[in-house]
């Protein structure tokens, strides 16, 4: 799989980078990886209010537990354990987690209506340490730029002039998606496309 | 009913996952065949760029360098759809790391619905074909020059 993310030991361009696959070399020597540290810098989407939550969504993040959160704080939780229902999210991802996130944040979107959203995207660096068995040689660090999502959603109206900008979606217009699939543009008797399935009742 | 998957997720899983939360009792001994359809023919402006798997990497960040460098366009759209999301992402963030900041970017994201064909393997089983809909998440990115 290759992952136009990853680089090797040294911090290269930022073009090779973006097309180098994931570095095999600490697989191949049973490294794994032990820490992962990064430069944080603040969000950088104007017009945050005081009071939003983040929800860091990670490549293994299980997305029914994370939006059973977060549509409790967004719509109120009945034991008024954190009080008053959340006006702001963001919702952060980065890597292999940046598909996920975009897919958190449309479920919630359905769940919640009027939502405004506001996304960013942007490169940061992080710095990981892979290490073999503990005993081994110290363990090597890589730096590696890494593309990030971030998406505010917001029930308070948010600047329709600000990049990335985007309404909420209205009930009865149909959604914005230019591959809505209405025809059905069957493949010809393609077998790499055809896998079996036993279906499930 | 839809149900939202997992974008990239393969559909050789998709007897495994099952929109309930417990487990099946009864598994239909039908088999199926699944087949996937292609999402609807995409409407396409001049400056429209949508981004795939298949295609290599450099190929399409030269498409897109070439389009706004030479084209004359003041703006182009990436597309990515599912596993493209993030090859659609990188792509607008190396034009715009190549562009020394002159240009910007604005994401939009978006839900696509894509159905899946259901045939029944044995022709004497009696099944009747289904569709079976789901929904995979898409990514919309305008790289622009801001207006001065």
């Amino acid at each position: 799989m290759t992952e136009p993310t990853s680089q090797r030991m040294c911090p290269s361009t930022s073009l090779n980078s973006a097309i180098q696959s994931f570095s095999p070399m600490p697989y191949q020597n049973n490294l794994r990886k032990v820490k992962q540290t990064e430069d944080s810098c603040p969000f950088p989407i104007p017009g945050l209010a005081a009071d939003f939550f983040h929800m860091r969504v990670k490549e293994g993040s299980k997305i029914r537990n994370l939006l059973r959160f977060a549509t409790a704080r967004m719509q109120g939780e009945g034991n008024e354990i954190h009080g008053r229902p959340q006006r702001q999210v963001v919702f952060t991802g980065s890597d292999r987690g940046v598909t996920k996130t975009i897919t958190c944040v449309e479920i919630l979107k359905r769940k919640v209506e009027g939502l405004h959203q506001v996304s960013k995207l942007y490169y940061k660096t992080v710095n990981e340490v892979w290490k073999g068995s503990l005993h081994s040689a110290p363990g090597i660090t890589i730096q590696r730029t890494v593309p990030v999502i971030c998406i505010l959603l917001s029930k308070d109206p948010l600047n329709p002039q600000e990049p990335g900008y985007q309404p909420p979606r209205s009930t009865s217009a149909p959604t914005d998606s230019t591959w809505i699939c209405k025809t059905s543009l069957r493949p010809p008797q393609c077998p790499t496309l055809a896998k079996r399935l036993y279906l499930e009742k | 009913m839809t149900e939202i998957r997992n974008p990239g997720m393969s559909s050789a899983t998709l007897g495994q996952s099952s929109d309930s939360g417990h487990c099946a009792v009864d598994i239909d001994p039908v088999e199926y065949t699944l087949r996937k359809r292609l999402p609807r023919k995409l409407p396409k402006r001049r400056n429209d760029v949508y981004v795939n798997m298949k295609t290599d990497f450099r190929a399409q960040l030269a498409r897109c360098q070439k389009l706004l460098d030479g084209g004359g366009h003041r703006e182009i759209c990436v597309h990515g759809l599912g596993l493209a999301i993030n090859r659609a992402i990188n792509i607008a963030l190396q034009l715009q790391a190549s562009s020394q900041g002159a240009l910007q970017l604005a994401a939009n994201t978006s839900t696509v619905e894509l159905v899946d064909d259901l045939e029944p393997e044995d022709p004497d089983e009696a099944a009747e074909p289904m569709t079976r809909t789901r929904n995979n998440s898409a990514i919309h990115i305008k790289v622009f020059y801001p207006d001065p």
